[in-house]
């Protein structure tokens, strides 16, 4: 919005240079009544003044002077993409504040989330934590309980890395039949960003641990104290303690100012708003490792600490959002795949169902848990078809079907699912999500 | 005395060859504090299935009952059945296999300890960490009471805390994956007829540039707020709110005019039905949003 008030407020200054600037500022104040700039570009454009904007003639845009310097100090998308947006879907939570958001990964390129559309997950709200107040208190079995500011925290040696992040219940509605209408639900709950901080095993070696301990409690600053035991193991290989998310602090509702990152294991172990951690020598038992993030498998058994995200992989386009639009002919058929145990190895794409797979091309870098896209060009003859991507990860583990998993897991695991997902492409280019006997 | 003092040099000694030591060693950079014994207790709230971090203290069913009622009952029910769709806290005792497992307390979690720790650590959901030790005794064995655990005359303290086993503690397993085996088959992979859609969703706009369209041009300035802050209440109708949505109530309500019922939803009131605390308790809320909130709750449904 201040972006269109200021776009606005240029334009008397440029009152003399003509109708084009009449008709923009039209437009423009029409956008402001629009309330939404896209919805009004979107929605106007294209009768308006498409033509006179396309060759021969010289696009109003081209005939005017933009905005200054500092019109956005702090940079934001193009209107024109204001539909590319985290979303909700209400039945899934009583409210907003124990809730979820779904990353746009159809919209998406690379492998890098942008950190306003990273999805969120959170149980008592975003927390405003004040920096300068909060304190990282690492105690428990250690020779030196410490108590640290963020400015501490960024004193010791920090790391970078590119890692995703993924909630266990990506997919979860899905067990038991196809359920959410886009990729943004099927596999939102998804994001992949550049973590910079401090390993935790160097905060550990900071404070000296006991040679009996076996496990770190994580605990978050929220009105939730959301809280996970930590593996030992994990705790000295690769965990991070993160101050920033794609260069810049991390953003509130992603933790700031500080979280906890374990490259390929569920996200509800990265906990947000860390403020402690505890070394012991025994799990927590903790709400979110057993009446939540336990899997249920269909003797009534239940499997606990389940840590890693197995490989996975998804199409992001053609998808229920991004249909197919131009007829017969070829398309750049994209997606993603990622592993918690490591790099992806191959892709395979089927347009029938499963009958006949072909290796798609990696078309990013491959790094051990990050996501990775594919793509595959497809000569589409404008019959139905059922579009699968099938992931193959270095330890040689191939993404399963969801009769595969099934067999094995029932339906009310709830978490996990990572089965081979369908897109049905109707003659007319439409896309919609269906699952196969 | 003499014992205590030596105890004390030793405790010195530790701390200072353990400092020592550390500063030898390579890694060692010695930012930040030592966290004391008060700032620790102060945050260290967890309880582990063996009772370690119990506070001292107890709580009867009975006790448990009231505040139960006063604090918990609004979302969860009064059994423990849940409010709308907030969670259920009792029942589903041999579910777990059953076609709609129901996972309770009662019927899934592993320890009690859980219950006391999550309790004090998150509930009641509007105010959290505010139970004194004593209350949380008293809502652990009131909802285990609520799940046939235990008697009504059950009081439970820090020393016959671990004494209650929950059922289903033997049936948590450690994760075998990867359990699941598929392989790379490039062709012929399964037979093209046996090919059946079982389930299917379809978009019901084409283009996600007409959803834009269709979101943002009638956009409600307050129902943003009203989706973060005032949905807890006033979609399932905790504590007594009146629903979003129930006409009837609406129009009884907006008799007295929209400045006072805005007036109320600012400064809280407490009506016959129940507390409307100001701003929904969420302060950081300015009043021009509260107002917004106010006229989207008070719309009637589309
Ligand atoms: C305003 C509504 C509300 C009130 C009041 C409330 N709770 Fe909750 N409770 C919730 C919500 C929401 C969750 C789930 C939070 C989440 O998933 O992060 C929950 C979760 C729980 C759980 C865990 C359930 C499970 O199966 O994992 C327990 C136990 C619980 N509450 C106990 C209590 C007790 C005891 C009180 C009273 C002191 C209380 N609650 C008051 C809303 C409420
Ligand atoms: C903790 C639960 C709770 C929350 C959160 C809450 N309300 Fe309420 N609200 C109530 C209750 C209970 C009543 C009914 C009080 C009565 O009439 O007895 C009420 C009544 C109201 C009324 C009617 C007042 C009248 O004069 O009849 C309005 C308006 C209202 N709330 C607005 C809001 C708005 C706006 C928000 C969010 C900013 C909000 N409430 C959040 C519990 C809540």
């Amino acid at each position: 919005m201040t972006h269109d008030k200021q776009k606005s407020g240029q334009v008397p200054d440029n009152e003399m240079s003509g109708s084009t600037v009449a008709r923009r500022k039209v437009l423009l104040g029409g956008l402001g009544l629009m309330g939404g700039a896209a919805a009004g570009v979107l929605g106007m454009t294209p009768a308006v003044s498409a033509a006179s904007n396309l060759p021969p003639n010289i696009p109003e845009w081209t005939r005017v002077l933009g905005s200054g310097v500092l019109t956005n100090p702090y940079g934001q998308p193009s209107p024109f993409e204001s539909n590319v947006q985290r979303r909700t879907v209400d039945w899934l939570t009583p409210d907003r504040v124990a809730s979820i958001s779904f990353t746009p990964l159809a919209d998406l390129k690379g492998i890098i989330t942008p950190s306003g559309l990273v999805f969120e997950r959170y149980h008592a709200g975003i927390p405003e934590v004040d920096p300068h107040q909060h304190r990282l208190m690492i105690h428990g079995m250690v020779d030196r309980p410490i108590s640290l500011t963020m400015s501490d925290l960024m004193r010791f040696p920090s790391t970078s890395r590119i890692a995703f992040l993924e909630c266990p219940a990506n997919g979860g509605m899905e067990w038991r039949g196809a359920q959410m209408d886009g990729v943004q639900f099927t596999h939102g709950m998804l994001a992949c960003c550049e973590w910079t901080g401090v390993l935790l095993s160097t905060l550990l070696a900071e404070v000296g641990v006991a040679k009996q301990a076996s496990w770190i409690l994580a605990e978050g600053a929220d009105g939730a104290h959301m809280s996970r035991s930590i593996p030992m193991e994990k705790a000295m290989d690769d965990a991070l303690i993160v101050y920033a998310q794609n260069g810049e602090a991390l953003r509130p509702e992603q933790g700031y100012p500080v979280r906890l990152i374990n490259p390929g294991w569920e996200g509800n172990t990265c906990v947000k708003w860390l403020r402690r951690l505890e070394v012991g020598d025994q799990p927590w038992y903790q709400r979110e490792e057993t009446s939540k993030y336990t899997d249920l498998m269909p003797d009534g058994n239940a499997r606990e600490f389940t840590f890693v995200q197995e490989c996975n992989s998804v199409i992001t386009s053609p998808a229920p959002e991004k249909p197919l639009k131009h007829g017969k002919g070829k398309y750049w058929v994209e997606g993603l795949a990622w592993s918690g145990r490591g790099r992806i190895k191959h892709v395979d794409v089927s347009y029938d169902g499963g009958v006949t797979f072909r290796e798609a091309k990696i078309t990013s870098i491959v790094l051990p848990r990050a996501l990775t896209r594919f793509g595959i060009e497809l000569d589409w003859d404008g019959s139905p078809m059922l579009l699968q991507s099938r992931a193959v990860d270095e330890t040689g583990y191939v993404q399963p079907t969801y009769q595969q998993l099934r067999d094995v897991r029932g339906t009310n695991s709830i978490y996990h699912k990572n089965a081979i997902h369908t897109w049905k492409v109707f003659p007319t280019g439409e896309v919609a999500n269906v699952q196969l006997s | 005395m003499c014992n205590f003092r030596n105890l004390f040099a030793g405790l010195v000694l530790t701390f200072i060859s353990s400092s020592i030591l550390a500063e030898g060693r390579a890694g060692y950079y010695g930012y930040g504090k030592p966290a004391t014994p008060t700032e620790i207790a102060g945050w260290d709230i967890d309880i582990r299935a063996d009772g370690q971090g119990l506070p001292p203290g107890s709580g009867s069913v009975e006790d448990g009952e009231v505040i139960y009622e006063a604090k918990c009952a609004e979302c969860h029910g009064s059994f423990g059945e849940g409010v709308g769709q907030f969670p259920v806290l009792a029942g589903g005792t041999g579910t777990l296999n059953a076609q709609r497992p129901l996972k309770t307390v009662g019927s899934y979690w592993a320890h009690t300890s859980t219950l006391w720790d999550y309790i004090r650590r998150a509930m009641p959901f509007m105010q959290p960490e505010s139970l004194e030790s004593d209350e949380v005794y008293a809502l652990v064995a009131y909802v285990l009471y609520l799940n046939d655990l235990v008697d009504y005359d059950y009081v439970m303290t820090q020393d016959n805390f671990t004494d209650i086993q929950l059922a289903n503690r033997e049936h948590f397993v450690p994760d075998p994956r990867p359990d699941v085996h598929n392989t790379r088959c490039m062709e012929n992979c399964k037979n093209a007829e046996d090919i059946k859609i079982v389930s299917i969703v379809r978009r019901p706009e084409p283009a996600p540039a007409e959803i834009a369209v269709a979101a943002e041009s009638k956009p409600h300035a307050g129902e943003k707020i009203y989706n973060q802050y005032c949905v807890i209440c006033h979609k399932a109708g905790v504590a007594g709110a009146p629903k979003k949505g129930d006409a009837k109530e609406w129009n009884t309500r907006l008799e007295a005019g929209m400045a006072v019922v805005t007036e109320h939803a600012l400064k809280g009131y407490t009506g016959k039905s129940g507390v409307m605390p100001a701003k929904g308790g969420f302060m950081q809320l300015t009043d021009e949003e509260v107002r917004q909130a106010v006229q989207y709750l008070v719309e009637p449904n589309k």
